[in-house]
C-alpha cells in the first residue's frame, strides 16, 4: 500500500495540510482595513484617560480628593487644590502623564464622583513626548463625549458636597507631590463598595 | 599543475546570538562556541529586560502591585494575577466567593490557550512555517476579544484582584466563550493537519534536542517541557489550588522528551483547556465576584508564603513576607523560563545552531519572566 512507503506518506501529509490552507483560501477575510474602518470598543475598554465634566453645567464632576491621585500605582496623576471660597476643594492642576500611565483603571475605581474614566480611546500617539502630558483642560476637552453611567444616583444638589471628600480612606501610601492637607480618618467607612460594575 | 591546497585547518570562532535576534523571543543573548555549524558551548546572559518588579512590589500595596505582575509574564498575565492574589489570600486566611474561583478558572484556561497558541504560532515561525502563525493569531484574537470586554485590557489585564476578579463578566461573554469553545477543536485539527505529520516538520523536530528525565528534574524544569520527557506531573492536579479539583482532565506526557513532544504536549494541552473551560462554563454558579476588601487599607497580618501554580510555561511561584502593613515585606517570583533557560549550557553542545533556534523554541521560554 501505497500509504506505507515513507516518501508517499510524506506527500500524501503535505497535500493535507494544503487542504487546509487551500480552504482558507476560499473563505472570507477576517481583517480590517485599519484607518478606514475600525472595531467597536467595547464599553469597558480602558484606554485614554480622561476627565468627565456634568452634562448639564459643563464643569468637572471632579471635587479634588485626591483619592485617585493616591490609588494610582505609578504616580501618573500630579493634583494640586485649594479650598475656595464656599469651603469646597477646588482643582488648581491635573496632569495625568501618559508616558508612565500604565492604564490599569484604579483611578476610575478609587473615584466616588464619576469624575475619572478610561475611556475606549486609543488614537492620541505623538512623536513630541511633552504632547503626552495632558493637564485639566486637555483631559476635560476629550472627556466631552465620552458617555458614562453614574456609580451611584445622583443626589439632589447637583455638586457632592465636600464633607464626602474628607472621608477618605487612610492609610493610603502617595505617590504624588502633593500630599494631603486634610486630617485623614482611620480606615472606616469605604465611601465605596469594591468590585462593583 | 595545480598547486596543492595550503593544509586544511580548523578553529572554533565564537558568535553572539541576540540579543536582537528574532528567535530568542526577546532579548536573549547567546554566546555560542561553535566548530563549523555545531556548537560546542552555550552560555546565556539574561537581564537585558529586567525591570525591578519584586523591587516595585516592596513599595506599593497589595492592590497596586498587580499591573506590575502583569508585565512580568505578558502573554499568560492573568497567572502571574492569580498567584499574588492566591499567595496574599492564603496570608490574610480570606475566602473568595465561588463565583470568582469560576471565572479565574475561566479566565486562566483561556490565558493558557491563548500562550500556547502564541508558542505554536512562533515555533512554527521559527521553523520556516508561516501560515500556522496566522491561524494561531486569529484564534488568540477571539480570546483576547473576551478579556477586553471582561476587563478592559488586552494584554495587561489587570482583572483577578485580591479577594475576587475586579467584575463580573458581562452577559454577551457566556454565549461567545461557549461559541469559542465548540469551534476550537476544530481548529486544533487544522494546525494538526498542517504540522503534526508534515514531513518537514518532523524532520526538523523528530529525535531532535532530547531531554533526559533525570536532568530535567535535577534543574528543575517544569511544565509541558517535564511533561514530554514522561514526567506525569501537573500542579492543578498534584497540588490543587482555586476550584481545578472539580474538573475533569487528563494530563498529557510525552515519551522521548524530544522537540516534537513538546510540541505535541502543549497541542494536547489545549484541547484539555477548552475541555475545562467547557465544564466550567457549564458548572458556573451565580453569585458575587468579590469579597469584602478596601483595596487601599488591605492589612494582611504579618507571615510568609510560597504559592504555587502551573502557567502555561511550568511552575509559577510566588513568596510573599508580610510584615501587616499595607505592603509586602518582600516578594519573590519564581517562574518557569528562568529555570529554563540555565539548562541550554546542557543541552546545547553537540547540536547544530539551526536546531538550537528549533530547541529553544520548543521551550517557550519568554524572556520578560527570566528577567523580571
Ligand atoms: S490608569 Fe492607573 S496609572 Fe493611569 S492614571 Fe489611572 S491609576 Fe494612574
Ligand atoms: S478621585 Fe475623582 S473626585 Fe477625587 S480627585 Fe480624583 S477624579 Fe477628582
Amino acid at each position: 500500500m501505497a500509504y506505507s512507503n515513507p516518501f508517499w506518506k510524506g506527500i500524501y501529509n503535505l497535500l493535507i495540510g494544503l487542504g487546509v490552507t487551500i480552504r482558507y483560501l476560499f473563505s472570507h477575510a477576517i481583517t480590517l482595513q485599519y484607518p478606514t474602518e475600525r472595531w467597536p470598543m467595547p464599553e469597558r475598554s480602558r484606554g485614554q484617560v480622561v476627565l468627565l465634566s456634568d452634562k448639564e453645567t459643563g464643569k468637572l464632576n471632579c471635587t479634588a480628593c485626591t483619592l485617585c491621585a493616591k490609588a494610582c500605582p505609578t504616580a501618573a496623576i500630579s493634583m494640586d487644590r485649594y479650598k475656595g471660597e464656599d469651603k469646597k476643594w477646588k482643582l488648581s492642576k491635573f496632569d495625568v502623564d501618559f508616558t508612565i500611565c500604565c492604564y490599569c483603571g484604579f483611578c476610575e475605581e478609587a473615584c466616588n464622583f464619576d469624575a475619572i474614566k478610561l475611556a475606549p480611546k486609543y488614537e492620541y500617539s505623538s512623536y513630541d513626548k511633552e504632547s503626552l502630558f495632558y493637564d485639566m483642560h486637555k483631559l476635560q476637552e476629550v472627556g466631552r463625549d465620552v458617555d458614562y453611567t453614574p456609580k451611584r444616583p445622583k443626589k439632589k444638589a447637583a455638586p457632592t458636597p465636600a464633607v464626602d471628600a474628607e472621608k477618605t480612606e487612610g492609610d493610603v501610601k502617595t505617590d504624588s507631590e502633593q500630599p494631603p492637607t486634610q486630617p485623614e480618618s482611620p480606615n472606616d467607612k469605604p465611601t465605596k463598595p469594591e468590585g462593583d460594575k | 599543475m595545480i598547486e596543492p591546497a595550503p593544509a586544511q585547518y580548523t578553529e572554533e570562532f565564537e558568535v553572539n546570538m541576540g540579543p536582537q535576534h528574532p528567535s530568542t523571543h526577546g532579548v536573549l543573548r547567546l554566546l555560542l562556541k561553535m566548530d563549523g555549524e555545531i556548537i560546542k558551548e552555550a552560555e546565556p546572559y539574561i537581564g537585558y529586560l529586567h525591570r525591578a518588579i519584586e523591587k516595585i512590589c516592596e513599595n506599593r500595596t497589595y492592590n497596586q502591585c498587580l499591573p506590575f505582575l502583569d508585565r512580568v509574564e505578558y502573554v499568560t498575565s492573568m497567572s502571574c494575577e492569580e498567584v499574588f492574589c492566591l499567595a496574599t489570600e492564603r496570608i490574610a486566611g480570606m475566602e473568595i466567593p465561588e463565583r470568582a474561583e469560576y471565572l479565574r478558572v475561566i479566565m486562566l484556561e483561556f490565558n493558557r490557550i491563548a500562550s500556547h497558541l502564541i508558542f505554536l504560532g512562533t515555533f512554527s515561525l521559527d521553523l520556516g512555517a508561516i501560515t500556522p502563525f496566522l491561524y494561531c493569531l486569529r484564534e488568540r484574537e477571539d480570546i483576547i476579544d473576551l478579556f477586553e470586554m471582561t476587563s478592559g485590557q488586552r494584554l495587561t489585564y489587570n482583572y483577578i484582584r485580591v479577594g475576587g476578579v475586579a467584575a463580573d463578566i458581562p452577559p454577551e461573554f457566556v454565549p461567545l466563550a461557549r461559541k469559542f469553545v465548540n469551534m476550537f477543536q476544530d481548529k486544533v485539527d487544522d494546525y494538526e493537519a498542517i504540522l503534526t505529520e508534515n514531513p518537514i516538520f518532523l524532520a526538523r523536530t523528530k529525535d531532535v534536542g532530547i531531554f533526559d528525565k533525570d536532568m530535567c528534574i535535577n534543574y528543575g524544569v517544569s511544565g509541558p517541557i517535564l511533561r514530554a520527557t514522561g514526567v506525569d506531573w501537573d500542579l492543578r492536579r498534584d497540588d490543587p489550588y482555586s476550584v481545578y479539583d472539580r474538573f475533569r482532565f487528563e494530563i498529557p506526557t510525552g515519551k522521548v522528551g524530544d522537540t516534537w513532544d513538546r510540541y505535541m504536549v502543549r497541542v494536547r494541552e489545549m484541547r484539555q483547556s477548552n475541555e475545562i473551560i467547557r465544564q466550567a462554563l457549564d458548572q458556573l454558579p451565580e453569585g458575587g465576584t468579590r469579597a469584602k476588601v478596601k483595596p487601599a487599607a488591605f492589612k494582611p497580618p504579618a507571615g510568609e508564603i510560597y504559592t504555587r501554580i502551573e502557567n502555561s510555561r511550568g511552575e509559577l511561584g510566588c513568596h510573599i513576607i508580610a510584615d501587616g502593613t499595607t505592603k509586602p515585606y518582600r516578594v519573590k517570583l519564581r517562574g518557569g523560563s528562568f529555570t529554563h533557560t540555565q539548562m541550554i549550557p546542557e543541552i546545547a553542545p553537540g547540536v547544530m545552531i539551526a536546531d538550537l533556534v528549533a530547541i529553544f523554541a520548543s521551550m517557550d521560554v519568554i524572556l520578560p519572566e527570566v528577567d523580571r
